[in-house]
Formats: C-alpha cells, sequence, structure tokens
C-alpha cells in the first residue's frame, strides 16, 4: 500500500542517518587512538549515501524511490595528525606520533547535521501516520 | 443515477491517491537530502486536474484513430505524474533538495490529505442520510 511505502522509505533515512551517526561517535571515540588491528593510528570513516530505487519495474504510477541506502562505509585517507612526542611508545624513529585524521570540528558539524536530518525523518514519518489514521477513518463519519 | 461513481468521489478518491503518492515522493527526497547528486522529484497532478475540468465544457474531438490529435483528458482521466528537477542544484556535491521547502510541502499534503478525507467522508455521511430516509 502507498502509504506504508513512505513509512518504509522514511524508515529507511533514519536507519541511514543513524548509522552516520554512529560512524561520528566512532570517529570521536577514537581520536586519539594510535593502534588499530589493521596497525598505524585509526582512519577517520566515512558513510557513502546512494539512492535506492526499486527493482521491480513497472510499478504502480511509474515511481520507483524507495529511500536511501549506506553504499558504503569507506576510510579517509588524508594524511595523519603528526605530534613531536618521543616519550610515547608509537612514535616513529623521528620522535613523531602519528595521531588519527580526525577533525573534531568537522565531526561535530557532521554530527549535527545528521540530527537534523533524523529529525526532518521522523516529522515526515508522523505525518504519513496521521494520513494512514485519517484513512481508517473514512466512511465511518 | 450513479452513485458511487460520481465525478466528486472519482476526483476525492484520486485526490487521496495523489497525496499518499506525494508523501512517498517527499519522504524519498527528504530521506536523500545528504545524498551526493541526488535530484528531487515532484508530484504534477493538480494543474492537469484542472485544465481537464476547465476543458469539459469546450467542443471534445473524437479520437479514434491513431493518427488523431488526441482530445483532451477528461477529469476521470488525469493521473498524478512523478516529475524529476535535474536543472538545479543548491549544494556543491550537486543535491537539489531544499529541506526547507520540502518540509511545508510534507506539511501542505497532510493537510490536503486530511481535507479530502473529510469531504469524502461527509458525502458518504450524506448518503447515509438520504439511505436511511433521513432519520440518520
Amino acid at each position: 500500500m502507498r502509504l506504508f511505502n513512505s513509512l518504509a522509505i522514511s524508515a529507511t533515512g533514519l536507519t541511514a542517518e543513524r548509522l552516520r551517526m554512529d560512524l561520528i561517535s566512532s570517529n570521536i571515540a577514537n581520536i586519539n587512538t594510535t593502534r588499530t588491528a589493521e596497525g598505524g593510528p585509526y582512519r577517520r570513516k566515512v558513510a557513502v549515501f546512494a539512492e535506492q530505487l526499486e527493482q521491480a519495474l513497472g510499478s504502480r504510477q511509474g515511481y520507483r524511490g524507495k529511500g536511501v541506502q549506506v553504499a558504503a562505509i569507506v576510510q579517509d585517507n588524508s594524511p595523519d595528525k603528526l605530534v613531536y612526542d618521543p616519550s610515547h611508545p608509537d612514535a616513529d624513529p623521528q620522535g613523531y606520533v602519528h595521531l588519527p585524521n580526525i577533525n573534531i570540528v568537522t565531526e561535530m558539524v557532521d554530527l549535527i547535521t545528521a540530527t537534523r536530518s533524523y529529525e526532518a525523518n521522523v516529522t515526515v514519518l508522523n505525518a504519513g501516520k496521521a494520513m494512514a489514521m485519517k484513512a481508517l477513518e473514512i466512511g465511518r463519519g | 443515477m450513479r452513485v458511487f461513481s460520481n465525478n466528486t468521489m472519482q476526483i476525492l478518491a484520486k485526490a487521496l491517491d495523489t497525496a499518499s503518492l506525494r508523501q512517498s515522493v517527499l519522504a524519498h527526497n527528504i530521506a536523500n537530502v545528504n545524498t551526493p547528486g541526488y535530484k528531487r522529484s515532484y508530484v504534477v497532478f493538480e494543474e492537469s486536474l484542472q485544465k481537464a475540468l476547465g476543458k469539459n465544457k469546450g467542443i471534445i474531438l473524437a479520437g479514434d484513430k491513431p493518427g488523431h490529435i488526441r482530445p483532451p483528458q477528461t477529469a476521470a482521466e488525469v493521473r498524478p505524474v512523478v516529475e524529476t528537477d535535474r536543472n538545479t542544484s543548491l549544494r556543491q556535491d550537486g543535491n537539489n533538495v531544499d529541506i526547507d521547502a520540502e518540509m511545508v510541502q510534507v506539511a501542505m499534503n497532510s493537510i490536503n490529505y486530511n481535507a479530502a478525507a473529510s469531504q469524502l467522508n461527509s458525502r458518504l455521511g450524506i448518503l447515509r442520510y438520504v439511505i436511511n430516509d433521513g432519520r440518520r
């Protein structure tokens, strides 16, 4: 049904924004991490969003929109932050510590964007829900 | 007399259909507000309906052969069409979803839906009144 379709679309938006928020939390939590399983410092992770379309052809009224999906989680390969600290156990031979390439300001701005987009999706979800409830009232009056 | 298949009922049903389609399209736009390169879609319906309602009074051409000029659409034939706005860009990444405009559309759309549903309800109420011989 069309209305439940719109609720499902909003749900994809919520999922995607929440995943982005998870990545931002992970980035901020690891802002000083110098050891990872892959070796070297933690690298900033970013979600790549892509439009999601219905696979089936000939859907009703020709509309194939199905929301958003996270197509990939990619590593940001910008250079590490270098801090001179020879006493640090992970310092390189020149005495520099490689810290993650995370800029806290960028992360906070991204966090606000993700929160606001999440809220926008909630608003649309509520509007769709109200419409579905109104549809149930047809013929009762 | 046709009780359920009159023009008003059909147009109200179409208005409800259009509002729910539009809700999906708006939800899709807003879900993709952070998708790089995404272009917004929108539903065209009211203008075509207006045109169809206005044209009913004129002379109607008989378009019974494939080569003929199509006769103007009647209100019952008008369908909502989803179109994509590919010409604008609001941001560096090519996305053109204007979140403010979309949220206003969501508000307007749900009011429209409620209005159409109420209209339909009151019409059905009148029918019930008549069926019950004026006794409610």
